[in-house]
């Protein structure tokens, strides 16, 4: 199939999975050419695979906001609320939220009008997302198995409340493989103020291979954006020439060691991943180099604004690394783990939602429609899918001037891929307590990305101690409702 | 009556001749209703196709009631008018005279006459899987081999399976892979180049079961196999969800499993002490530590004490007892019972009632810090409070004689903090606290002199005497951070003021971060000092860095109700003067440090040097007065001391009981707050080796967990020997018999060896539970000691994986042997052995606490991994790259994954650059030029000498690029990373 020549140095241009073929070919016989055929379907587990059934969406970019995002201030308009504003939420007492006795009614801290041509609600919050609001698809009667931050995270990206599960980036890779060839498939790009609740364990393989687990990219202009990506410190200096010939002496140990092992196919891959990695090595830094990006893209996602800039940053990345065949970004817009005080570091807005939301309601606004808006100028949004969601909403009654954990409902909208924009799935009840109408949960938000992206939840499975695991546990439906 | 059973037939002649169940109904019932609720599938957890299931109904109870087809759901269903609840779902439903006919037979008392398919549904083919039937014993499975039980061994099996095949083992290996295996196996080191040379070269035909012997007696193989055990018991040093607090005290049941594996501890006794240990050797420290195991897993903080919802909180409990149940279940007889959480097991034996009765067992167990040695904890405590009192009295007699005044600090216990929360002494620093209940007086029983403290907060009715609402104390957040202490808080940057340090020698400070109060008990004070009328003085300052000049706090001072300082919006640049009049007749004396209302961070004010002093000034001491003075001093000298060398009493991160567990009650689907029937305390009633019903509901907590620990261990559980001798093979030949380690019910594999399997079984039991025995049969085994290297088209094809193992299976390090490989052979590995783990990361008190990791450059930080702070929420980086796992799954066999980020990770991180340089450093000093350092490399990496065409390149590399460079590339060859 190829030039059976030994042992040579890999061209630049072939691809990763022409480099086995080739080295197939230079090992030498037909029976050779098979099993590494094999060993590569058996070694390399991101091979791209078919999915069940034919895809709308190529990619998927994920945009979580961690904290508990207020759906009654934002997408779910309640005017009910507003008729009951001061009147007791629970006249009899009995309730308990998380953290609180609830409070009196409380309506949206900011009005609602209608958008678009489909005239859908939206809060004064995010007057950019409004003006895209026949793109978006909204659920509106997503709930939580959890009013705590850590497993209703869990939750939200891996379907279980412990930690432990694959996340659905992690499916997600395992089910399609990657189409990048210097790329990793899975790219998380963190909030710059530090990990979400529950850290790192969001965007984890689980049980699944570690190659699933997502790898996440520095947003730190100032950072190589792969750790490990090139030596650091005392060790800067080694690049070019010097490392060339270390990695020549490296590969042809390598290939000495693999010529008396046939058998073990493992060391084939391992050759093959450090070839990968010098790739890396030129294709990372130039995904995250934002100097060829246009001024008017620059403003479009305000790069320059102190607050907004580096979510800003984030959003544009994701749609860089899209562009570049990843499969799945997760971009978070919020934190966790930080030690800034005056707002609370993402949307968990206990104390004070004017403040809080209202800080990062133009954080969000601003990065999504910038987002929105680019993808669909560059003829990306139809086979890209974005997510918007939050482990829970926010409850109607109020705790002082903030809201407490409301799991019993909250909103997540989709965007693209295949996505009927304008459109919107189940609702809350008259004070957005708890979902009313076709109640949801993330398995139905799983499912039905799945489904864009050729993959039916049903059968994407992994065997893990004792059963047959899936993202959508032994629940979930497509939500066809708002698919195109 | 009679009357109506006559018109009922009239009225349907049809039905009138007695409906027949397996010519009427079954049929019907088979044709309509069994393909949701039968064999494959139970809507509503609902069977119809079988007498016992259907008589016993569904998910809400029984569907048929004998004689009364108009109470029986199944009638109800079929006959409704609404198509939302009419029975079958799909279509127009039953004819009215299939309707009737039901009606009528179970009206005629729904008699249902046993039948073949009954008695089949009945006959649970779970119950008769392989693993549940007990271990054949040696003679039968000398039958089977057509031997004798004497001649059973390891490679008869091995032999006999591969004859069937036409095939046969590889040859065994030379000797240098083979004592490279043999170390990276029981030790999960490479061995030194001398002793390989010394194998190599050995001429006794005892060389190999000698290097055995030697590894298996070497403290590292405890170190090596405790891994092994930690992944099935979820270990980790942090909770894990979103608040991942630290378990400053868990190590020691690391060390208990390193320690019992290197003692080779019997391992049933091994388990009885993980799952009771307390209460059958209550004084035995270890058997105490030994419960470590029961707390291993995560824990949600926040959901089992931080929420004010019950509900909440039941969840949270819920998911820790299914944790913990899973993980003794799972690790000791590979059953995975967590699938019967929602409903009976599907796959295994194993119905919804027996999996609560196992949570019954537990139901009394809570995770938490408890004390190995109650005994000697007791006496320290004594001796503490003891010593403590005397020196108060020394204390207050000193400040009498010398009128000096009386240090405020100086009351508190030293180095230690009281809890504004409950009022208790802590040596803990504590972190971010929201969700307090504000302005409760917290007695301080501990602290002589101090009444209470309290978290103030204006918004609501502050009192500093229970009685009179005191007025002035600002609003604040009600959160708190820290204790009120001695010594500088968590997270306080300094104790200075202007030029004075105030932690230094010669001062004394007092700290208290917003929100916190502390009353003083004025009488208790002047019995101490013998002052009157007193004065409060001191520097008011604050300990935060100039970055959090911005924020604000302030700080109130009570004498009884009356407010007599107060110092609002301090800022963090400023200090403010303390002095207070305290008259003779004032009973409390209160300190209040609030929050400036811009919530509490940084808000970290201290008072330094605060004392009361006489009114009246100075006084004359006289001489006599001085000698005693000077004895009085050197005597709390001594008290002092002997307070700070009282040891800390022992704790372990393991389980606190209470004696009478609450009742545990099925959950229907898993759901906490819809409960069904009571469950009483036992196992699964398929066993037949002991009575896996424990007792009722009276039975203590302490026998439930004995009981349960008797019953896996006891030696004919058919599970728990085969399931251990199964991970041992596991971990020699990088595959088990059976390939899924902890599941050995009908959703797992099947034994490649069933006989092999059993005989290994036996042999554990006989030897005593001997861990090591079982070690050294594996590892003399000619199967053991054969080639992996080999290729062989016939087997290849016949049998690709190596079920058979007509070879060794190459296996690659995983992430915990090569960190600790590359350490041994750069020559910075650290030997030290138990004790806390290493961290390698910069902790910094939050609400999430955060990990910083760090590049382990210090010999501290190069201890073998066993010793590391495993952080759940912040996995380790480079050793997650390299597939460690996550420790919050139970993980009975690494995952192995080949990615260009290990590539990355192995040739760039700072950690192993700098260990290649530590490599090249030591290569240049054990070898005098360049052939004989490569040599040497070659040896350390990978024990054997270069070859022609090695050397060669080696040398062009170090000549172009320098040892270093050919160090750094032999740490990431695959002949480093992977065992033949």
């Amino acid at each position: 199939m190829h030039s059976s020549f030994p042992c040579h140095r890999q061209k630049r241009s072939v691809t990763r999975r022409d480099f086995l073929w080739e080295l197939g070919g230079g090992l030498g016989g037909v029976a050779l050419a098979a099993m590494l055929n094999e060993a590569h379907a058996a070694t390399n587990p991101l091979a791209p695979k078919a999915g069940h059934h034919p895809a709308k969406a190529k990619a998927v970019i994920q945009i979580f906001c961690p904290g508990g995002l207020s759906h009654i201030d934002t997408w779910d308009y309640k005017p009910e609320l507003a008729n009951r504003q001061g009147k007791p939420f629970d006249p009899d007492g009995k309730l308990q939220f998380f953290a609180s006795k609830p409070g009196a009614c409380q309506q949206s801290y900011w009005p609602f009008r209608q958008h678009g041509q489909c005239g859908r609600w939206m809060s004064e919050l995010f007057p950019k997302l409004a003006q895209r609001v026949d793109d978006i698809a909204f659920i509106h009667s997503m709930q939580s198995k959890s009013a705590l931050h850590g497993p209703a995270m869990f939750m939200a990206n891996s379907g279980f409340i412990l930690p432990g599960f694959p996340s659905m980036g992690a499916w997600v890779t395992y089910g399609l493989g990657s189409v990048s060839e210097d790329l990793p498939a899975f790219v998380v790009l963190p909030d710059p103020r530090g990990l979400p609740p529950g850290g790192v364990i969001n965007w984890g393989a689980g049980f699944l291979p570690a190659i699933h687990q997502g790898t996440t990219l520095n947003t730190d202009p100032e950072q190589p954006p792969i750790a490990d990506l090139f030596p650091q410190k005392d060790f800067a200096h080694l690049r070019g020439v010097a490392e060339q010939s270390s990695r020549d002496f490296l590969q042809t140990l390598n290939r000495a060691h693999a010529a008396e092992r046939t058998a073990n196919t493992e060391l084939e891959a391992r050759i093959a991943a450090y070839e990968l990695a010098a790739r890396l090595q030129l294709s990372a830094p130039s995904a995250t180099d934002l100097r060829g990006e246009t001024d008017a893209t620059k403003k479009l996602y305000a790069l320059d604004h102190e607050d907004i800039g580096p979510f800003g940053r984030q959003c544009l990345l994701a749609r860089r690394l899209v562009e570049r065949g990843v499969r799945f970004v997760q971009i978070f817009c919020g934190a966790e783990n930080t030690g800034a005080k005056k707002i609370r570091p993402n949307w968990d807005s206990h104390e004070d939602i004017v403040r809080d939301h209202g800080y990062w309601g133009p954080v969000l606004d601003t990065g999504a429609a910038a987002l929105l808006a680019d993808l669909k100028s560059r003829g990306l949004l139809d086979s890209t899918l974005v997510i918007c969601t939050s482990e829970f909403g926010r409850q109607p009654g109020a705790q002082g001037k903030g809201r407490d954990h409301n799991p019993g409902a909250f909103t997540a909208w989709m965007a693209g891929g295949g996505i009927q924009g304008g459109t919107a799935y189940g609702s809350t009840d008259d004070l957005g307590f708890k979902a009313a109408e076709n109640p949801a949960y993330c398995y139905d938000l799983h499912a039905t990305a799945l489904h864009l992206l050729g993959l039916d939840h049903e059968k994407l499975s992994f065997y893990n101690n004792g059963i047959a695991r899936r993202l959508t546990d032994v629940h979930g439906h497509v939500i066809k409702e708002i698919i195109a | 009556m009679k009357r109506l059973f006559l018109a009922l037939f009239s009225l349907f002649p049809s039905v009138a001749c007695a409906v027949d169940f397996e010519r009427d109904i079954r049929p019907l019932l088979a044709k309509h209703c069994v393909e949701c609720h039968g064999e494959n599938k139970q809507s509503s957890e609902l069977r119809l196709d079988a007498k016992g299931f259907a008589l016993k109904g569904g998910y809400d109870g029984p569907v048929i009631v004998a004689s009364k087809a108009d109470n029986s759901p199944l009638y109800q269903r079929i006959s409704s008018e609404n198509k939302d609840l009419r029975m079958p779902p799909e279509g127009d439903g039953l004819t009215s005279e299939q309707i009737s006919l039901v009606k009528a037979w179970i009206d005629a008392g729904a008699i249902w006459p046993e039948g073949d398919a009954d008695i089949a549904a009945a006959n649970d083919k779970r119950r008769q899987h392989w693993s549940v039937q007990p271990v054949a014993d040696k003679a039968v499975l000398a039958t089977a081999l057509g031997t004798t039980p004497e001649q059973l061994s390891i490679d008869a099996f091995i032999a006999a399976k591969l004859n069937e095949q036409g095939l046969a083992m590889s040859p065994e290996v030379d000797r240098r892979t083979l004592i490279r295996r043999l170390s990276f196996d029981l030790h999960g080191l490479p061995p030194a180049p001398e002793r390989v040379e010394d194998f190599v070269i050995a001429s006794d035909p005892k060389a190999y079961v000698k290097l055995v012997d030697e590894l298996l007696a070497s403290p590292h193989y405890g170190e090596r196999w405790a891994r092994h055990w930690l992944d099935i018991a979820h270990y980790a040093d942090t909770h894990g969800f979103e608040r991942d607090q630290l378990r400053p005290n868990a190590w020691r049941y690391r060390d208990y499993v390193i320690e019992s594996l290197n003692a080779d501890k019997p391992y049933d006794q091994f388990l009885r002490e993980q799952i009771a240990g307390d209460v059958f050797a209550p004084v035995d420290a270890k058997a105490v530590t030994a419960t470590g195991f029961l707390a291993a897993g995560p824990w949600d903080f926040v959901g089992q004490v931080e929420t004010k919802s019950d509900m909440l909180k039941r969840a949270a409990r819920a998911g820790d007892l299914d944790d913990m149940v899973t993980q003794v279940i799972t690790s000791t007889m590979g059953i995975t019972i967590n699938c019967a959480r929602c409903h009976d097991h599907k796959l295994d034996p194993i119905t919804q009632e027996e999996y609560y009765s196992l949570w019954s067992v537990f139901a009394g167990v809570k995770r938490g810090d408890r004390e190995v040695n109650a005994a000697e904890s007791r006496r320290i405590a004594t001796e503490k409070a003891l010593l403590t009192k005397t020196l108060a009295q020394k204390r207050a007699e000193i400040a009498k004689l010398a009128g000096e005044g009386f240090e405020l600090a100086k009351l508190l216990p030293e180095q230690s903090g009281i809890d504004v929360r409950n009022g208790a002494i802590t040596k803990d620093k504590l972190a971010y606290h929201r969700d307090i209940q504000v302005n409760r007086l917290q007695k301080v029983e501990d602290v002589p002199g101090v009444k209470w403290v309290f978290v103030p907060d204006g918004n609501g009715k502050v009192t500093v005497d229970f009685k009179t609402e005191v007025k002035g104390v600002p609003a604040t957040s009600g959160h708190f951070w820290d204790t009120i202490a001695n010594r500088p808080l968590n997270a306080q940057k300094h104790s200075k003021l202007g030029d004075t340090d105030f932690s230094t020698k010669g001062h004394t400070m007092l700290a208290m971060h917003a929100n916190g109060g502390i009353t003083f008990d004025l009488a208790k004070l002047r019995e101490q000092s013998g002052l009157q009328a007193m004065r409060l003085t001191g520097l008011l300052g604050c300990g935060a860095t100039d970055g959090a000049a911005a924020t604000r706090a302030d700080f109130t001072v009570f004498v009884d109700t009356e407010l007599k300082f107060q110092k609002l919006e301090l800022r963090k640049d400023e200090a403010a003067v303390l002095d207070v009049e305290v008259p003779a007749t004032a009973k409390t004396l209160t300190l209040i440090a609030t929050d400036g209302g811009d919530g509490i961070g940084s808000d970290l004010l201290f008072i330094g040097d605060p004392k009361l002093s006489a009114e009246a000034g100075d006084k004359r001491i006289t001489e006599p007065d001085a000698a005693i003075l000077k004895q009085l001093r050197t005597e709390a000298k001594k008290l002092e001391a002997d307070l700070k060398a009282l040891p800390e009493p022992e704790k372990v991160y393991a389980i606190v009981s209470e004696e009478k567990p609450p009742v545990i009650r099925v959950q229907r689907r898993g759901n906490p707050e819809d409960e069904a029937q009571e469950v009483t305390p036992a196992a699964f009633s398929w066993a037949k080796h002991g009575s896996s019903a424990f007792g009722d509901n009276s039975m203590p907590e302490a026998q439930r967990r004995l009981a349960l620990a008797n019953w896996i261990t006891h030696p004919d559980n058919p599970l728990t020997a085969r399931v251990i001798v199964n991970r041992l093979w596991h971990h020699h030949f990088g595959q088990g018999l059976v390939t899924t380690p902890s599941d050995f019910g009908l959703g797992g594999d099947k034994p490649s060896h069933p006989e092999l399997l059993d005989f290994l079984a036996r042999e554990l039991i006989r030897s005593g539970w001997s861990l090591k025995k079982m070690h050294k049969l594996i590892v003399m085994s000619a199967a053991y000691r054969q080639a992996s290297t080999t290729a062989n088209g016939k087997a290849s094809a016949l049998d690709a994986q190596n079920r058979l193992l007509w070879r060794q299976n190459p296996r690659r390090l995983d992430a915990e042997s090569l960190h600790d490989a590359v350490l041994a052979v750069s020559g910075k590995l650290n030997t030290q052995r138990g004790g806390p783990g290493f961290k390698d990361f910069n902790y910094t008190e939050a609400y999430a606490p955060i990990y910083d990791y760090m590049t382990p450059d210090t010999p501290e930080l190069w201890r073998r991994s066993i010793y590391r702070f495993v952080v759940r929420t912040t996995p380790h980086r480079f050793m997650t790259t390299l597939d460690c796992p996550d420790p919050a799954n139970l993980t009975p066999a690494r995952m192995q994954t080949t990615t260009a980020l290990q590539a990355l990770t192995l040739s760039n991180n700072d950690f192993m650059l700098r260990q290649a340089r530590y490599l090249a450093t030591r290569i240049e000093n054990e070898a005098a030029d360049t052939p004989a350092r490569i040599r040497r490399a070659f040896e350390l990496c990978f024990q054997h000498p270069p070859t022609a065409s090695e050397l060669q390149a080696a040398q062009t590399l170090v000549t172009e690029q320098g040892l270093f460079a050919l160090c750094r590339m032999l740490m990431n060859a695959n002949e480093f990373v992977y065992l033949d």
